[in-house]
């Protein structure tokens, strides 16, 4: 037998041997005879939760718009280009654009309750923003006038009443062959750059979806881990402590943790967040207190059975104090189920997040949030679906990622799985 | 009824009530002690100091913390909540008795769902283990766990309700029904049989459908990967090798030797599934417009109706204490090796 295995070392072939310099790689590849598909599982929510972090720490390089802005017309499905409106004016008039009849001492007409005048509303706001970026002094404010018909408008602006008068053109459809003197001088959206479609849609004010969901990670990342963090701040050393001084203590201690776990969490950090009131801080502590039962019950059950341990025994012996043996024996040796956990936390802890917000608890409402956005979007269920599909998928996918990362480290990890 | 389950009966007994006080004294500790003031959050900015200690010296809250403290627990433990501070101020117990037999007859079908779905799925799964149909369970498994109950609720609202007009898209009865309909007992589905009114009892069950459905799924994720640790754990035992090598048929020892086996830490986790139940029930009664004690329950919160607030959550307190208690003897029944 010892006689072979020099012969064996020489059938590797070079190629291997420098691989095998490189190591790292190679025994995460070969790893996946062992994992099987979990190997897959870690893989694929790792690279996941890289770009989910990615996108939650820099969502400026992402989101095309703030997602506090009104930034279109309100309710555009995915995709959808905004109606454009026309201005009409008087051919003899000599204007050339919207500018030059957006002054305060011009008049321009609208249907009243249609929507164009939302549009001019609009388009007077973002021609304001890109006149004072060139440096303008002007302030665009045009005086709007309201008609019950277009017939009555086009009869005013006719008239010279008027200096434009705003309208979608499919509105105008037979409408304008009466006035010879009219010209449709051009899309007013089309002047002022707002010409365009939103990747999902825009909500019931007129805010990016997109940018919502993406500035959206940034807080559930945050309320997520910190509060998970905390819990384990918390946890870790209170089970330690417990199962290894063990008594009155312990027995109290395990009552008081046995009652909270026991409890309805979402019930609890309901109840909790309801109290203290919104804020991002306030509902981070309502969701640790909801966690911290979990580590604690691990932690102490894992180090009452180290503590029996021979190398503890030893420790002990050799006289080290038991604060020396709780940090330095017992402790490393619950790092790994503490880590199995954390991420499973995480996700549950972004759900519950997810949840308190959906129910208009925790965060202020002007938060971009997945949760809140979720709660308003249900009142546009008929008519408009993206509202709840992208933010409801994103809280699934993140907690798909976090979830399935701690599933099969668990899996991996697990001896007790372990087959022999 | 052997001494040793005695001695069990009454060792679990005496450990519920503990259990039961430091929950009330929680519910106690958060709406008191922590920082907000309830009066002044339900009264509003607006109104005078001096009102706000009048309504104060009515709810008792000006008196000693103890004595307080006390009152609180006698109150709670004799369901005595008081009434309620909006909506009509009627007392809480009979709000209360009028949402929960809402909130069992959500659960139950939901539980049934989850128990069948999840244990079957799993044991299928641990019986495949490290094979494809095993990965694509627990990978569906982990996927469902992952959306958010009430997000499920909604597309389950857009695709049958909005989309194909298949079924109501909230409440538990056609309003236009719900009129005639007496309802003694709470129990929609139960009064509706009582009564053999037919058309009142479609109604019912098909608004029961979409809200049940949808919790039950939510929580088969976990139930699924629960049933398929421990089928995993007793497959690798003796007497299942045993089994083996007398030429049981696989599917036999699967199915019935190991599943009946794996069916006893099922009950206890069963037991804490309850609490997710509960959890749960509150979202998908919110998302439905379920009248039932989770939906009371917001309503109260967003109208600042504290003594409502806490009257619910120690209702739900005093029913994981009781459920806790019921489950730890069933499964003290079904396994005799579990005593104190």
């Amino acid at each position: 037998m010892t006689a072979q295995l020099p012969e064996r070392t020489e059938t590797v072939p070079q190629w291997r041997q420098d691989l095998d310099r490189v190591g790292f790689l190679r025994n995460l590849l070969q790893a996946r005879k062992w994992y099987g598909g979990d190997w897959w599982f870690v893989a694929v929510s790792s690279f996941l939760l890289l770009l989910i972090i990615i996108v939650g720490v820099f969502p400026q390089w992402f989101a095309p718009y703030d997602p506090r802005a009104e930034v279109g017309p309100s309710l555009l499905s995915p995709g959808q280009v905004p109606l454009d409106f026309v201005l009409l004016v008087r051919a003899d008039a000599g204007i050339e654009n919207f500018k030059s009849i957006a002054t305060s001492k011009n008049n321009i007409g609208f249907v009243i309750a249609s929507s164009s005048s939302q549009a001019l509303r609009q388009a007077v706001v973002t021609l304001n923003e890109t006149s004072q970026a060139e440096g303008e002094t002007t302030r665009y404010n045009p005086r709007p006038r309201r008609f019950e018909t277009i017939a009555d408008g086009l009869k005013a602006l006719d008239a010279g009443e008027l200096d434009a008068f705003i309208a979608a053109p499919s509105e105008l459809e037979g409408q304008t062959e009466q006035y010879p003197n009219l010209t449709v001088l051009g899309g007013l959206a089309e002047e002022t750059g707002q010409a365009r479609g939103f990747v999902m849609g825009t909500n019931q004010i007129g805010q990016d979806v997109f940018s919502r969901i993406i500035w959206g990670t940034r807080i559930a990342l945050i309320v997520g881990l910190a509060s998970a963090l905390v819990a384990v701040v918390i946890g870790v050393p209170l089970g330690l402590i417990s199962g290894f001084v063990g008594g009155p203590l312990d027995r109290v201690l395990t009552l008081v943790m046995d009652s909270l776990y026991s409890f309805p969490s979402i019930i609890l950090a309901l109840s909790i967040a309801a109290v203290l009131g919104a804020g991002i801080g306030n509902i981070i502590i309502a969701i640790a207190v909801i966690y911290i039962p979990t580590y604690f019950r691990i932690v102490r059950g894992q180090t009452l059975s180290i503590k029996e341990e021979l190398y503890v025994d030893a420790a002990r012996s050799l006289g080290h104090r038991p604060v020396e043996i709780l940090v330095k024996y017992i402790f490393p040796n619950v790092i790994p189920s503490v880590v199995t956990i954390f991420s499973v936390n995480v996700a549950d802890a972004i759900l519950t997040e997810a949840g308190l917000s959906f129910l208009g608890l925790g965060l202020p409402p002007d938060t971009p949030d997945w949760g809140i956005d979720l709660a308003r979007g249900q009142d546009y269920l008929r008519r408009a679906w993206w509202l709840i599909t992208f933010p409801g998928a994103m809280v699934s996918l993140v907690t798909l990622a976090f979830s399935l990362l701690g599933e099969s480290l668990s899996e991996i990890l697990n001896p007790r799985l372990a087959e022999l | 009824m052997s001494p040793s389950f005695r001695n069990f009966l009454i060792t679990r007994l005496l450990l519920t009530i503990p259990m039961v006080l430091i929950l009330m004294s929680m519910v106690f500790f958060i709406m008191r002690i922590l920082p907000g003031d309830p009066i002044r959050s339900q009264l509003g900015p607006r109104v005078s100091e001096a009102q706000a200690e009048q309504m104060r010296e009515r709810l008792g809250l000006n008196r000693p913390l103890h004595i307080q403290y006390f009152t609180f627990l006698k109150n709670m433990l004799t369901l005595d909540f008081g009434n309620a501070l909006t909506q009509g101020e009627r007392p809480i117990r009979d709000e209360l008795a009028e949402r929960f037999p809402a909130t069992v007859e959500l659960i139950l079908p939901a539980m049934l769902i989850t128990g069948f779905l999840g244990i079957y799925s799993g044991a299928y799964a641990a019986k495949h283990r490290k094979q494809p149909v095993d990965y694509i369970i627990r990978l569906i498994s982990i996927v469902v766990y992952s959306f958010p109950i009430f997000f499920l609720g909604l597309v389950f609202q857009i695709i049958f309700s909005v989309r194909l007009n298949l079924l109501p898209i909230a409440g538990r009865m056609d309003t236009l029904m719900l009129t005639n309909f007496q309802s003694p007992t709470n129990f929609y589905v139960l009064d509706a049989i009582l009564t053999q009114n037919w058309p009142a009892l479609g109604s019912v069950l098909k608004h029961l459908i979409l809200p049940s459905v949808t919790l039950g799924l939510a929580l088969t994720g976990v139930f699924t990967r629960l049933t398929r640790v421990n089928m995993i754990e007793m497959l690798q035992s003796d007497f299942i090798t045993s089994g083996r090598a007398r030429g049981i048929p696989e599917n036999t020892l699967v199915y019935r030797h190991s599943l009946r086996n794996t069916l006893i830490p099922i009950i206890t986790l069963l037991g804490l599934q309850f609490a997710i139940l509960l959890a749960g029930a509150v979202l998908t009664e919110t998302t439905f417009s379920w009248p039932g004690l989770g939906r009371y329950l917001f309503e109260r919160i967003s109208l600042r109706d504290y003594t409502a607030v806490q009257a619910v959550i120690s209702v739900f307190a005093l029913l994981v204490g009781l459920i806790s208690l019921g489950i730890d003897l069933l499964y003290a029944l079904v396994d005799p090796r579990i005593r104190y």
